[in-house]
């Protein structure tokens, strides 16, 4: 667990309740990471209560959530859950509108037009059939199969719930993305969550923007869904699948770059950060995987000194998900569009040798699990003001490299001395295959729901 | 299209019946029109105004929104005294980043304030920025009017009192409706280096 270091426990108590809250929400992805996502259909009311009941035991909470544990199960559920679980009207009529109608329906919000529009989604997304998402997380292969096999046992013993899909992730070597690169480096630091922030986290934001029923930024808690029971020390959970096109990838690389240093240095600037995960403000000529590394250091940093962009990008990924104390063109509290990230890869590992189109079609890429107290408004904020465009950070029309879908001829500009390179037909490279709004409901509001009647 | 141009036509014959009683030169000059109108109507299927979400109208990136409010007892004098100090000027709009223009009119006898701003984006993206960031300037402003929340923009009701003084227009025309604010400012600095670089090759 060298790499998961979540900060030093706090001299203060958490304020928060760790008991109620559900362990994902707060414990860090492991590393090395085993996993998997289970997604379930309930169809019978009594069914799905029933599988409630025999899951919650081995629901975990945030109690000591910075010290090691073996293994992890959380469950989500989806407003199509929420119906098939029978949940009075009124109570689900107290969940925001883009929670409601699904992710789907918000593709104008979410700008998921084109490639990514859900009309081209895999066949099990964006219909409202997934209702419940099972997901485990070790640190140990042994221990994860062990904990999804208790979770295996629970639902396959009703016949009033279907399996739609169990995908299972992790285990790469190196615990590398599907385009070679550490990720999930930053994180919001939570306050009253019980550990201090890491070096270059920045203040705590108040728990209420991540967690329901605690003050948020504005002083006031955020809308939550009613009863109290049901929405207090809940969160949503947001889930975008996607495919990685690394043949495109690799070939963008090889076309932008003559020898290999330069083609590192490309994809550095793509991101932000080295592949080990090394940022460029820190390390602005190499990799540093010592610096990658550490958890202390890799993120110790901010762009006081880079308001041009020449070490960071304007338009990298990371500079865009997290602006920290970037000049932005509109006034913006950059603290209120925060998510805790929670992604995981899927499939075949990265290839660097991978250029042929087949290549693109291999199933690999990332799950992007975000979650936040307003979760939907976060990811649709995110998308339309600093992924799907640059006029937040006053780049016009550019979009993210990474997780952006590329319109053709769309560019991507490295500010630099004497004069920017810019590149010009920069390609989609991650491509979104499905996605859904879920809830993560409290250990009480699992008790309560499982316990509904009529 | 057949389907366009009879919707066209039926359009057209509406025009036409309801203009039956209106002033002479207004019937007249639609007649002289008519062939104009024709065109644009055939042609507006592609610059239809959007809806900017929640309330208001889009054309591509630019939304308009409009309100009529209530000055609450005394409102409209501390705003007229306020904006005096301001010089009839609102430069601190500029950093906010989204606004095209801001106008803030009295109506009625100092009764009613007509509030209309163009800004870039979806009707609530930046809200939460301001009842963050510049709560204090937009409850100073708008304390004087009607109904404004207790604890006005860190207040949960503050969208939905937004909202419900806001009337959407029936008609949205923006001249360039992909430049948004930072766009303009970023042209206006490439012009100006152009023209230097292309001087000093001249």
């Amino acid at each position: 667990m060298a790499n998961s270091v979540a900060g030093d426990p706090s001299t203060h108590a958490p304020t928060i309740d760790l008991q109620e809250i559900q362990a994902t929400v707060l414990r860090l992805r492991p590393a090395p990471y085993f996993g998997s996502h289970v997604a379930l259909r309930i169809n019978d009311v009594r069914a799905g209560r029933e599988l409630l009941r025999r899951l919650i035991p081995h629901v975990d909470s945030a109690a000591n959530w910075w010290k090691p544990a073996s293994a992890w199960l959380s469950i989500v559920i989806s407003y199509p859950g929420l119906e098939a679980l029978g949940v009075p009207q009124t109570s689900l009529a107290s969940f925001p509108e883009a929670f409601r109608v699904g992710m789907a329906a918000r593709s104008r919000e979410l700008r998921d037009e084109g490639v990514n529009d859900p009309k081209n989604w895999e066949p099990l997304f964006g219909n409202g059939q997934i209702h419940i998402g099972l997901n485990a997380f070790s640190d140990s292969e042994e221990k994860w199969r062990h904990v999804i096999a208790t979770a295996r046992a629970q639902y396959e013993a009703l016949s009033g719930v279907s399996v739609l899909l169990v995908q299972d992730f992790g285990a790469q070597p190196g615990d590398l993305n599907s385009l070679g690169y550490k990720d999930g480096i930053d994180q919001p630091p939570i306050e009253g969550s019980g550990v201090d922030p890491l070096p270059g986290q920045g203040r705590p934001i108040k728990a209420g923007e991540f967690i329901l029923g605690y003050p948020g930024e504005a002083g006031a808690p955020l809308p939550m869904p009613q009863p109290d029971i049901l929405g207090r020390n809940g969160t949503y959970v947001g889930f975008r699948k996607y495919q990685s096109r690394v043949g495109a990838f690799n070939r963008f690389l090889q076309a932008n770059g003559s020898t290999e240093a330069e083609r590192e240095l490309l994809a550095a600037k793509l991101v932000g950060r080295w592949r080990s995960g090394a940022p460029l403000t820190l390390a602005p000529d190499a990799d540093n995987p010592d610096l990658g590394a550490d958890p202390r250091r890799n993120n110790n940093f901010d762009y006081a000194n880079d308001p041009h962009g020449r070490q960071i990008p304007f338009g990298a990924h990371i500079r865009r998900m997290n602006p920290r104390d970037t000049q932005l063109t509109r006034l913006t509290d950059v603290n209120i569009h925060r998510v805790i990230r929670r992604g995981t890869t899927f499939g075949k590992p990265y290839d660097p040798n991978a250029l042929s189109e087949q290549d693109d079609q291999v199933p690999r890429g990332a799950i992007f699990l975000f979650i936040s107290a307003k979760a939907m408004a976060t990811m649709e904020f995110l998308q339309q003001e600093w992924i799907s465009e640059g006029n937040f950070i006053g780049i016009g029309e550019e979009r993210d490299p990474i997780i952006g879908r590329q319109e053709e001829g769309a560019i991507f500009t490295i500010p630099k001395q004497p004069v920017r390179r810019r590149i010009h037909g920069i390609e989609t490279f991650n491509v979104l295959r499905g996605g859904e709004y879920f809830f993560m409901p409290s250990i009480s509001a699992l008790n309560w729901l499982a316990n509904l009647s009529g | 299209m057949a389907q366009e141009r009879e919707t066209v036509a039926d359009k057209i014959a509406a025009v036409r019946e309801v203009y039956a009683d209106a002033p002479e030169v207004g019937r007249v000059g639609l007649e002289k029109m008519m062939a104009e109108l024709q065109a644009a109507a055939v042609d507006h299927a592609q610059q239809r105004a959007a809806s900017a979400g929640r309330t208001g109208l889009r054309q591509g990136k630019v939304s308009e929104l409009t309100s009529i409010v209530t000055f609450a007892p005394g409102g409209a004098k501390r705003l007229r005294v306020l904006l005096k100090l301001l010089g009839g000027n609102f430069q601190g709009a500029d950093k906010v980043g989204t606004l095209h223009d801001m106008r803030f009119v009295f109506l009625d006898n100092d009764t009613r304030l007509l509030f209309a701003t163009t800004y870039d984006g979806d009707w609530d993206t930046y809200i939460d920025d301001f009842s963050t960031k510049i709560p204090d300037a937009l409850d100073v402003l708008f304390s004087n009017m009607v109904g404004y929340p207790p604890k006005g923009m860190r207040d949960p009701a503050i969208k939905d009192w937004i909202a419900g003084n806001q009337i959407t227009a029936d008609a949205w025309y923006v001249a360039s409706p992909n430049l948004t604010v930072p766009e303009v400012r970023r042209l206006e600095k490439v012009g100006a280096v152009v023209d230097e670089f292309l001087d000093k090759i001249g």
